[in-house]
């Protein structure tokens, strides 16, 4: 009976996350980007494009912000107060930020997007309705809403471009809301082989497509329950903790605003919009700065 | 003995509000005042005076109903929670009393106003068969009282309705 | 000011009145009803377009993932409001000038809810999975999400919408009896004799008629505010920047009784002269109706400020620049447009002269009404092009043809139904106006003062 079910399990449907205990037994997977390693070259977006089967929508459609890029390279020019730096502009990956508390899926009306027991934004394609309301309440807007059915656009994969779809990858249809899974068939794949061998999947054993793609190597990835992993030992060393809205070591910050980030130390590592508590899974790793050096 | 029924138009409410007070007053052997139906186009609130207190109970049905309502949308709402998602949300509770709240006090309302309507049926006695004796006048503007009575006591009955000006008196065919 | 209504008309003309507006409206109605017919049929083929082409023919795209659709969606439940202002709480003030409007209002109430869903349903990106939404058992054991605001919408929607038609029933039974006797046979009369329920007017059906009637309009009131701020909480309770914001329900529900008030105006005017109602649907009446619309239009505007005080007061940036994004940015004519239609238009109904000039008070009503619609975009749009992640900031953004032709054709759809509404049922209550009548007339005949 489902009420002597709730009433047997209470405290367990009564528990927060990620504030409380560690509900992340074994994985909790994380990323770390490095900007000042980013050239802005776009390979991790091409790679991501290839692996997760994005449909190129074509000038018109890209124009006018239908594109479905998962994984996109922001450019910022107004770095110290200046319209052009000298070195260009600044860069940043964007995709989705896997936060722990994500604002997302409290407001799916079908539950079609969930926190995984391995500390992923999960989105299940059948189940959504397209109703949008996650990439309203989505403060990084990394939420991609297929417009139209893309599959069927001789745009989005001309031939033989079709051949190169990835098996492990659903082709989406029209009307279902999409977004950056940190590659899950790759960690399905990965965790699977782990466990027929009686082990923990080992660090460095499955990459992200952009990690892969990405020739300076400014994005690492791994499981943050492993001290050993090296995106573990960056979150450490950078004293980034997952489950805090401020940092410790940017006590002493007294910037009020929404995206303002004073770091007292030397430390680099920031995660976006920390203070609207949604705790993401990526770290970023700031660019030294101009001015800095 | 059988019984007949008589129904009888008046103009006015006055009227009608004098035969009710003759009838209760005077006792009519074969006719109980408990028998007596007031027709009327519109609600005569002052009629319960002369009437009696006659009982309207839709109010306990709302009652049960809201409370069945919400108790229906909280444990409804709560169990399937419970049983479905083991999948967090938002890193809120996989059962959170705030959403829940909103949810039962929606029930709670629609269970109310449902059973009301159930309520008000039973009550009313609706949908029910024409009485015997109608007039389509009581949708206009004339006032009906509808008695039933033993066949000794009709011509009684029908002397107090002619006595207050009734403009019509309609008596069913005996048996 | 003169009476709501003339004590000295006869119940038989009453009936005879109204039960002529289902047979014999001006021809103006048949034209009213042929427009809102083509209307909806554009509207239909637009949808349609839409359903085999993906929704990016409504030109919306990634950050802005709501559009004109969830606008008008709160346009039309905030219209649905004031019926049950009008017609519960009135009714529990004991306001018996309510009782001639009140008919049509409810039925206002009924069809903008209808219209309202269908805007949730226009704006799903796999409309033919919308049942995925609904909490029904399966053999998979999945329900929807009850922590998701839409969801409470839905069921908001769902209590508001049958406690409303229930509501509008059961205050029609009377009339619904009225119509079965005095209608020629026909499949109309048939239709009567059976929602009459059988009805003949007893006391036993009086008495608990009205404790039925009284209860239900005290569920709706609670009800109708809970609707609307579980609407608003579709924003408030989302963390975006002008959206987030702790005064939205009560706002949102000013704004709902405020829109209706207008539309009730509107309406009026259009029932007045189509269904010759003049000898009910009276000047003084509508005098009182401009006036509460008045009253509820600063009670908005209040909050409208208050709603900007607090934002520009909070210090937070992030909601400070959405508001000046509003007045500055594209949307600068709209939000403006709201600003003048919604608080500057309304202060012409506090002259006595306007309160009863049908043609000045039908433009200001219309214009109230695209006030508030404005408003219901610059509630959902701006926060789009402005939100917390810069990255989102100037897209560029414009609706395109299919949604303005669906918010064009939704009009078409809420008079179709309405005016086939109007034509089927009394659209007066007949036997309301009686009993005003009645009672005005005994208060005059005691020498007391008629009416309030």
């Amino acid at each position: 009976m489902s009420v002597s079910n709730l009433l047997q399990n209470w405290s367990a449907v009564r528990h927060t996350h990620p504030v409380g205990d560690a509900p992340h037994a074994e994985y909790k997977w994380a990323m770390a980007i490095d900007l000042d390693a980013c050239t802005g070259c776009n390979a991790c977006s091409v790679a991501c494009y290839a692996e997760n089967n994005l449909p190129a929508v074509g000038k018109d459609k890209f124009e006018h912000g239908q594109q479905m890029h998962w994984m996109r390279i922001e450019r910022y020019w107004d770095e110290d107060g200046r319209d052009m730096p000298d070195q260009g502009a600044q860069f940043l990956p964007m995709m989705c930020q896997h936060c722990e508390a994500a604002p997302c899926e409290t407001v799916c009306p079908v539950g079609a997007t969930n926190h995984t027991a391995d500390g992923l934004n999960s989105q299940v394609y059948n189940r959504c309705v397209g109703s949008r309301y996650c990439s309203a309440n989505c403060p990084f807007k990394v939420r991609y809403f297929n417009w139209y059915s893309y599959p069927d656009q001789e745009i989005s994969w001309p031939s033989p471009m079709e051949q190169q779809l990835n098996p492990d990858v659903t082709v989406r249809t029209k009307g279902v809301m999409e977004k950056c899974t940190f590659c899950v068939q790759r960690l399905t794949v990965a965790k699977h082989n782990a466990r027929n061998e009686g082990r923990l999947v080992q660090d460095g054993e499955v990459q992200t497509a952009c990690q892969q793609a990405c020739p300076t190597s400014a994005i690492s990835f791994g499981n943050l329950v492993d001290p050993a992993s090296k995106v573990a030992k960056q979150w450490k060393a950078q004293q980034v903790e997952l489950a805090v809205d401020k940092q410790a070591k940017d006590e002493g910050d007294d910037s009020h605003e929404v995206g303002e980030h004073h770091s007292t130390t030397k430390l680099r590592g920031y995660r976006i919009f920390e203070e609207l508590r949604a705790y993401p899974s990526v770290m970023y790793l700031e660019r030294v700065r101009e001015s800095a050096v | 003995m059988s019984q007949r029924h008589l129904l009888a138009l008046f103009n006015n409410f006055d009227e009608a509000e004098a035969v009710i007070k003759e009838l209760r007053e005077t006792s009519i052997k074969g006719f109980n005042f408990d028998d007596l139906v007031l027709k009327s186009p519109i609600e005569h609130h002052e009629v319960e005076d002369v009437l009696g207190q006659r009982s309207a109970n839709v109010q306990w049905f709302t009652l049960v109903g809201s409370i069945l309502g919400g108790l229906l949308g909280f444990f409804l709402i709560s169990g399937a929670q419970a049983n479905f998602y083991s999948q967090m949300k938002g890193g809120k509770p996989i059962v959170p009393l705030p959403a829940n709240f909103v949810l039962t006090y929606e029930m709670f309302i629609l269970g109310g106003v449902f059973i009301s309507v159930l309520g008000f049926l039973v009550c009313a006695g609706l949908p029910a068969k024409r009485s015997p004796l109608y007039s389509a006048k009581v949708q206009e503007d004339q006032i009906a009282i509808l008695v039933k009575g033993d066949d000794s006591a009709v011509a009684a009955l029908k002397a107090v309705f002619t006595k207050h000006q009734a403009l019509e008196i309609q008596e069913e065919a005996g048996k | 000011m003169g009476k709501d209504i003339r004590e000295d008309i006869s119940w038989a003309k009453i009936n005879t009145d109204v039960l002529k507006s289902l047979e014999s409206p001006r021809p103006l109605y048949w034209v009213i009803v042929g427009v809102a017919l083509l209307m909806f049929l554009g509207g239909v083929s637009l949808e349609a377009y839409q359903y085999r082409q993906g929704m990016g023919v409504a030109n919306l795209n990634n950050p802005h993932v709501w559009g004109l659709f969830i606008a008008t969606f709160i346009f039309w439940i905030g219209m649905s409001h004031s019926g049950t202002l009008l017609s519960a709480i009135l009714h529990l003030m004991h306001a018996d000038w309510r009782k001639p409007i009140y008919r049509f209002a409810e039925a206002m109430t009924t069809f903008s809810l209808m219209t309202a869903g269908l805007f949730v349903m226009v704006h799903l990106g796999r409309l033919w999975q919308f049942y995925y939404s609904l909490p029904y058992p399966n053999e998979r054991g999945l329900w929807p999400n009850f922590q998701s605001p839409l969801l409470w919408d839905a069921m908001a929607i769902f209590t508001y919408l049958s406690s409303s038609v229930i509501f509008l029933f059961i205050g029609m039974i009377p009339d619904l009896a009225i119509c079965r006797d005095h209608l020629h046979p026909g499949w109309r009369k048939k239709l009567y004799t059976v929602l009459a329920l059988g009805w003949e007017g007893t006391d036993r059906q009086w008495r608990n008629f009205r404790v039925t009637y009284l209860t239900v309009a005290c569920y709706l009131i609670p009800l109708a505010v809970s609707v609307h701020s579980i609407v608003a909480s579709d924003f408030a309770m989302s963390q975006q920047p002008g959206w987030h914001v702790t005064s939205f329900p009560p706002y949102f529900v000013a704004g709902a009784l405020y829109s209706g008030c207008a539309a009730i105006i509107t309406l009026f005017i259009i029932l007045r002269y189509v269904f010759k109602f003049e000898e009910y649907m009276t000047l003084p009446i509508l005098k009182k109706t401009a006036r509460l619309t008045f009253a509820i239009a600063m009670v908005w505007t209040y909050l409208n400020a208050i709603e900007f005080a607090s934002v520009w007061y909070s210090h937070d940036q992030a909601s400070k620049d959405v508001l000046i994004q509003k007045a500055t940015g594209p949307y600068a004519f709209a939000w403006w447009g709201m600003i003048i239609c919604g608080s500057v238009v309304p202060l012409a109904l506090a002259f006595k002269k306007v309160q009863t000039n049908i043609p000045m008070l039908f433009s200001v009503s219309l214009l109230l009404n695209l006030g508030m619609w404005l408003e219901r975009w610059m509630i959902v749009a701006p926060t789009f092009s402005h939100g917390y992640y810069p990255w989102t900031w100037d897209h560029d953004q414009w609706p395109s043809f299919v949604q303005w032709g669906m918010v064009f054709a939704s009009f078409g759809w809420f008079t179709l139904l309405f005016m086939i509404f109007c034509k089927v049922f009394p659209s007066v209550s007949m036997y309301e106006v009686k009993e005003m009548v009645y009672h005005r007339s005994l208060a005059s005949k005691m020498g007391g003062k008629g009416g309030h």
